[in-house]
């Protein structure tokens, strides 16, 4: 694992209990993102890993525990998140979750006519900035319908940066696309951290986007509802301390040879 | 090519049971007889530490129907204490034997017990209880704000929706209140005929209008049409999960999106029920002036005089107004609540439609009666 400069944390994890209802789903999860840093939450399917990115983004109050951003807590007494906490993440959705009934720049828009005090004018000429930046210049006016997968990523990661986020959660960004478009997003994602500076939390199971995205990543496992392991995903799969991330990383223990089938 | 029928012959030996099986087994191929066999020997043997040997030859052609068999038949012999040897088994079959082993089926769930399924649907009936005053009461919060001038709500969204719950109605709400009015008077011009008192058509058809039928048919009409045209948006949006991105951004979904979805209709089914007022009174003159030869003039004459208390238009009015609000936030609400799959989403939207209507009658009669108690029928 990356060494952490504790005067240098951005989110840190403290103790997270996760569930729905009654049923856990994960516990005693702690870890730190370090500014400017890219951790991966990974694992195999229904090990919770989006349901730890929606605690962290204010969709699912922990049952115990709590979410640092710098000096804030994400989660107080009430039920619902800390809003001047949630105003420095962005949060891309797996399917994007473009509002349909609006257009690219209506979409971004949005939240910046509600909390900024910019004219309109000014709101469209940053909203088209932003879409320049994930490049989707000239497509200020189609609909979420007239993209296709990996243009509605990248309009929903220009509708994530729209607030200028200190930290981007991005859920499976590269679920559903092509190897090209999935590769165009990782370097995007790169590009975006080194020139911005952002910190992204990213949950995947791709093994192509861990190793060339992540910082660190912390593996999440289904029967111990627990961080199982937390590192350099290179180091992880290069030393590894538990069978389940050696299968995970280097896609091994799959059935029984079927050779002569 | 053509293919023999499966066949098992069961020789019983000193310390084992060969199993020979025979011709081609493959899906479509009928195994009654091979089914008989197997129940006729099991019927016969007693459980003793026998082994049971599988042959068949790797010339006959063979799919995943002998691969159940096969593990079928291990079952039943362990269950009978003897032990399945597949050894002679051509090597392929044995690979695919173990590799089925490994990925044991999942148990069958049992049905839940009748305790339990009250358990399930009182925590069901709490969980209901909470979700819709949880709303209700996030609804209120956010008309607060938006009476002060504190909420995220859009004017041109509500301007936009206003459109579309209103003046895209017209023609559907004119369709059912011209026959509605045409019905009721066609129903009771055959009653009054009978006292000779036919120009009464015009009262009757004028005063069920404005009291009843408008209100009525116009909350039947917004219920089956924006009611589940919300409850379907909003429900939509909530599996593409852009009500969670809504909440992502600080904006809250009940100020954005329920707020202006309920105004609309509030604003709307009053002004639809007048609409519909007057087309359900056009659609009894068409009957008057057509069929029953009164002159135009009469008949508006007829329909003044039953209306000259005003109340009994305002009385309607009133109760569109609950109506509207009762279609809004209940397609609302089975949007906001749909679950994360489509086949929720088509449950909601049948509901809406159906707890709409029915609170739209329990809504009617409760009107009706507190009227009729407190002395303006």
């Amino acid at each position: 694992m990356n060494q952490i400069n504790e005067n240098s944390i951005i989110v840190e994890a403290n103790g997270l209990e996760l569930g729905y209802n009654k049923e856990v789903i994960l516990q005693n999860i702690s870890f730190q993102v370090n500014p400017g840093s890219c951790l991966v939450i990974m694992g195999t399917s229904g090990c919770g890993k989006s349901t730890l990115l929606k605690s962290m983004t204010g969709l699912l109050k922990p049952h115990r525990g709590n979410v640092k951003f710098r000096n804030g807590e994400l989660w107080g007494k009430a039920h619902l998140p800390n809003q001047d906490v949630l105003a420095n993440f962005g949060v891309l959705f797996q399917g994007g979750a473009l509002w349909s009934s609006m257009n690219l720049l209506e979409n971004i828009s949005l939240s910046l006519e509600a909390f900024s005090s910019m004219d309109k004018a000014e709101i469209e000429n940053l909203a088209s900035y932003k879409l320049s930046l994930v490049g989707l210049s000239g497509c200020e006016y189609l609909y979420p319908s007239e993209l296709s997968g990996g243009m509605q990523k990248r309009a929903g990661l220009a509708r994530a940066l729209s607030m200028d986020p200190s930290i981007l959660f991005l859920d499976e960004p590269s679920a559903g696309l092509d190897p090209i478009n999935s590769r165009q997003l990782d370097e995007l994602i790169i590009e975006l951290k080194e020139s911005l500076g952002l910190t992204f939390v990213v949950v995947t199971h791709e093994l192509d986007s861990i190793f060339s995205i992540a910082d660190d990543a912390i593996f999440l496992d289904a029967q111990a509802k627990s961080i199982l392991a937390q590192g350099n995903p290179i180091a992880l799969k290069s030393f590894p301390e538990h069978p389940e991330v050696r299968d995970f990383l280097t896609r091994s223990n799959g059935p029984p040879k079927m050779d002569n089938y | 090519m053509r293919l023999e029928p499966k066949s098992l012959r069961i020789s019983p030996a000193e310390k084992a049971v060969d199993f020979h099986l025979s011709g081609d087994w493959v899906l479509h191929l009928s195994s009654q007889n091979v089914v008989d066999a197997c129940r006729r020997f099991f019927a016969n043997q007693e459980s003793s530490n026998l082994v049971g040997k599988f042959y068949f030859s790797s010339s006959q052609k063979w799919d995943s129907s002998l691969l159940v068999f096969l593990l079928d038949m291990e079952t039943k012999l362990n269950a009978k204490d003897m032990r399945a040897d597949f050894s002679e088994l051509p090597e392929k079959i044995q690979n695919l034997i173990s590799f089925a082993k490994n990925r044991k089926a999942g148990q069958k769930p049992k049905l839940p017990s009748m305790s339990r399924q009250w358990d399930f649907w009182l925590f069901n009936l709490s969980n209901k209880f909470s979700q819709w005053s949880t709303f209700w009461g996030k609804w209120l919060l956010a008309l607060g704000n938006f009476l002060i001038g504190r909420s995220f709500m859009r004017l041109s969204d509500l301007l936009s929706i206003c459109r579309d719950c209103g003046a895209s109605a017209l023609p559907i709400v004119t369709l059912i209140a011209f026959l509605t009015g045409l019905t009721m008077a066609f129903v009771g011009s055959v009653q009054l005929e009978k006292f000779n008192a036919t120009i009464y058509v015009a009262d009757l058809v004028s005063l069920a209008m404005v009291r009843e039928m408008g209100a009525l048919m116009v909350a039947i009409v917004m219920a089956g049409r924006t009611g589940a045209s919300y409850a379907a948006e909003l429900g939509s949006m909530k599996i593409r999960e852009e009500i969670d991105s809504l909440r992502t951004f600080g904006i809250p979904a009940m100020e954005f999106l329920v707020l202006p979805r309920t105004l609309a209709l509030f604003i709307m089914t009053p002004i639809l029920t007048l609409y519909a007022d007057v087309i359900g009174i056009l659609g009894g003159l068409t009957v008057g002036t057509q069929v029953m030869d009164f002159s135009t003039l009469h008949y508006f004459e007829q329909t003044q005089s039953a209306l000259t208390n005003m109340w009994e238009v305002y009385s309607g009015l009133i109760k569109s107004l609950a109506f509207g609000l009762i279609i809004g936030l209940v397609g609302c609400y089975k949007g906001m609540f749909t679950g994360n799959n489509s086949a929720s989403l088509g449950k909601s939207v049948t509901s809406s439609v159906v707890v709409s209507i029915t609170l739209i009658v329990v809504c009617d009669a409760i009107f009706e009666i507190a009227f009729s108690y407190l002395g303006y029928r």
